[in-house]
């Protein structure tokens, strides 16, 4: 039933993508995304294009797995892609009825359709390659500067581990409920819309009670254990930049320089 | 009754966490038998009676109850599963009505059973599973853990299956409990001649009600035989993180210090009748 959804998108590995700190990765993705917007023609896409093929052959996830990240934006790119080629003004080079593709047009469509895809690839692969917990652990040193100015950075990080970690857990208990009422008969699959909504109440209702139930064990739990927020709290992996991080860093900004480049070289192509 | 023909199932599969629960299995059930079902934690049991039921589809295999092929067009699940009536692990969660009766009469009233009729069954069952009429109008939250799993249990029998499976139906019950609810459901499957499935923990409750015992091992089927047959092997079923019923082990312990004592003793019912025998007692019922 629910079997197909892994463990958030995780995927687990040992390659050097994997073992870069996740600050090092937040902050190359955003850049990542940054640098997208800044392509001015396609040479500069073919670089970005072998970049991210390396990074996903360095990182060993098979790329089945990122090609699935991008499965579920594929409409939205599609509908992006088809509004940019119908209704930019500019030389027409062919024209139908009411439809008319200019030029323009099938320059905008293609970035477009690149920029989206690229930029998922690239969220993709940072998921993918680095586990929720050392994520949210990321950000949370990304944010510490701002609790200067009030931004609880620890409980924000907090609250979404947890969140995290209630994911799969509340999946695997919906599927536990489907199947003991299933087994007594219950029919999601037939009948009108009432019906149906009628049929989810022996899930929901189990489902809510667990949900509730476990989240108070929880916090029952860290009380136990003397949780008091991230005030003086001393961490058991303490995040550090390595050698790995700055030859990551020094590829990338190779990267940046070869995009400029290929900007400067070949010009704009709209 | 129940057929499987080299029957896998693979959790996850093609994720990276994939999982392998069951290899290749083959096995024949037959009509009104009485399986005891054992294996080490994580062994696959209950991957393989969720089978049973449609609720998995096997990864690769076929699986034949009552004749209907699971997984082919014609058979209707929602039917199959009111003749295998399927008691999950820890099966407290699925309650969710408002009060007691209500619950244990979900099952029925999805098979659509006249209304007189589904009271009758759910004050039998009730009954049976030993929950007084006054708790019948509570709200099953109000109950303690142990009630509560009497209240499941009593609405997969309240379906009264052809074929019943019980996932460690009575861990975390006491002991008193334990027992009603166990001789019970040995006295449904001999009145109504139903086949039951019962996945244990407990090689003494396996030993005293099973006809045949099955052990899984890793995915796989280690043994399918007869009681006395498999216990015979407790070299192998320790190796594989099994045990002998505990009588047995003192009965074989007292026969290897010369005490006059037959082989395959497997209730404390036996060694009782064996031991007045060897000292001349008169038998005195138990119990
Ligand atoms: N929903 C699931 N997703 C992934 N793997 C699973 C899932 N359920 C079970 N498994 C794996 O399948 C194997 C068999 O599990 P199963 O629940 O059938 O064991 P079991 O014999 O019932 O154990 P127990 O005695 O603890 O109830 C285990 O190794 C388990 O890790
Ligand atoms: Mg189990």
């Amino acid at each position: 039933m629910l079997k197909d959804i892994t463990l958030g998108q995780y995927f687990p590995g040992s390659s050097v993508i994997h073992r870069l700190d996740p600050r090092t990765k937040i902050l190359l993705v955003l850049c990542y995304i940054v640098l997208t917007f800044l392509i001015e023609n396609f040479i500069g896409y073919l670089l970005l294009a072998a970049f991210t093929v390396g990074c996903i052959l360095v990182s060993k996830v098979p790329p089945k797995f990122v090609l699935k990240g991008l499965k579920p934006i594929l409409v939205f790119v599609v509908i992006t892609g088809l509004f940019n080629l119908f209704l930019t003004r500019g030389d027409v080079v062919f024209s139908w009825w009411i439809f008319s593709i200019t030029r323009q047009g099938i320059y905008f469509a293609a970035f477009m359709v690149l920029r989206l895809v690229f930029l998922m690839v690239g969220t993709s692969l940072l998921t993918l390659t680095t586990s929720p917990i050392a994520l949210t652990d990321g950000m949370e040193r990304l944010l510490r500067p701002l609790r200067k100015v009030g931004v609880p950075a620890h409980e924000l990080a907090m609250m979404m581990s947890i969140a995290l970690r209630f994911i799969p857990i509340l999946m695997e208990e919906t599927d536990k409920i489907m199947k003991a009422q299933s087994a007594r008969g219950a029919d999601f699959e037939s009948g009108n819309i009432l019906r149906r909504a009628k049929a989810m109440v022996p899930i929901l209702v189990p489902l809510f009670i667990s949900a509730f139930r476990r989240a108070d064990e929880l916090a029952t739990a860290m009380e136990c254990r003397c949780y008091r927020g991230g005030e003086n709290r001393t961490r058991f992996k303490e995040l550090l930049y390595g050698k790995k991080d700055l030859g990551a860093g020094i590829s990338f900004l190779a990267l940046v320089a070869l995009v400029f480049a290929a900007n400067f070289l070949f010009g704009k192509v709209i | 009754m129940i057929k499987l023909e080299d029957v896998s199932y693979v959790y996850m599969q093609g994720g990276p966490f994939e999982k392998t629960a069951l290899d290749h299995i083959s096995l024949e059930i037959h009509k009104g038998e009485f399986i005891g079902l054992i294996g080490h934690t994580g062994s696959g049991k209950s991957t393989l009676i969720q089978m049973l039921n449609g609720l998995l589809k096997p990864t690769s295999g076929t699986i034949t109850v009552n004749g209907k092929v699971l997984g082919e067009k014609s058979t209707n699940l929602q039917q199959l599963r009111f003749e295998v009536g399927l008691v999950m692990q820890y099966p407290e969660y699925q309650l969710f009505e408002e009060t007691v009766a209500k619950d244990i009469a979900y099952g029925p009233s999805n098979m659509g059973l006249p209304k007189e009729e589904i009271a009758e069954r759910v004050a039998y069952v009730a009954n049976m599973v030993g929950l007084s009429p006054e708790l019948l109008e509570k709200s099953p939250f109000d109950l303690s853990g142990g009630q509560k799993r009497r209240v499941a249990i009593a609405g997969v029998l309240a379906m009264e299956p052809k074929v019943l499976i019980l996932d460690e139906p009575t861990a975390g019950l006491d002991p008193a409990g334990r027992d009603e609810i166990l001789c019970k459901i040995k006295d449904m499957h001999e009145r109504m001649d139903m086949t039951v499935i019962l996945v244990s923990h407990s090689m003494e409750d396996v030993a005293k009600l099973a006809d045949r015992i099955l052990v899984m091992n890793h995915g796989k089927v280690e043994m399918l035989d007869k009681t006395a047959a498999v216990f015979r092997q407790g070299k192998r079923l320790t190796e594989i993180g099994l045990n002998i019923p505990q009588i047995t082990q003192v009965m074989d312990g007292l026969r290897e210090n010369g005490v006059n004592l037959g082989e395959g003793i497997y209730t404390v019912e036996d060694a009782y009748r064996q031991l007045c025998d060897l000292m001349n007692l008169k038998e005195q019922p138990i119990c």
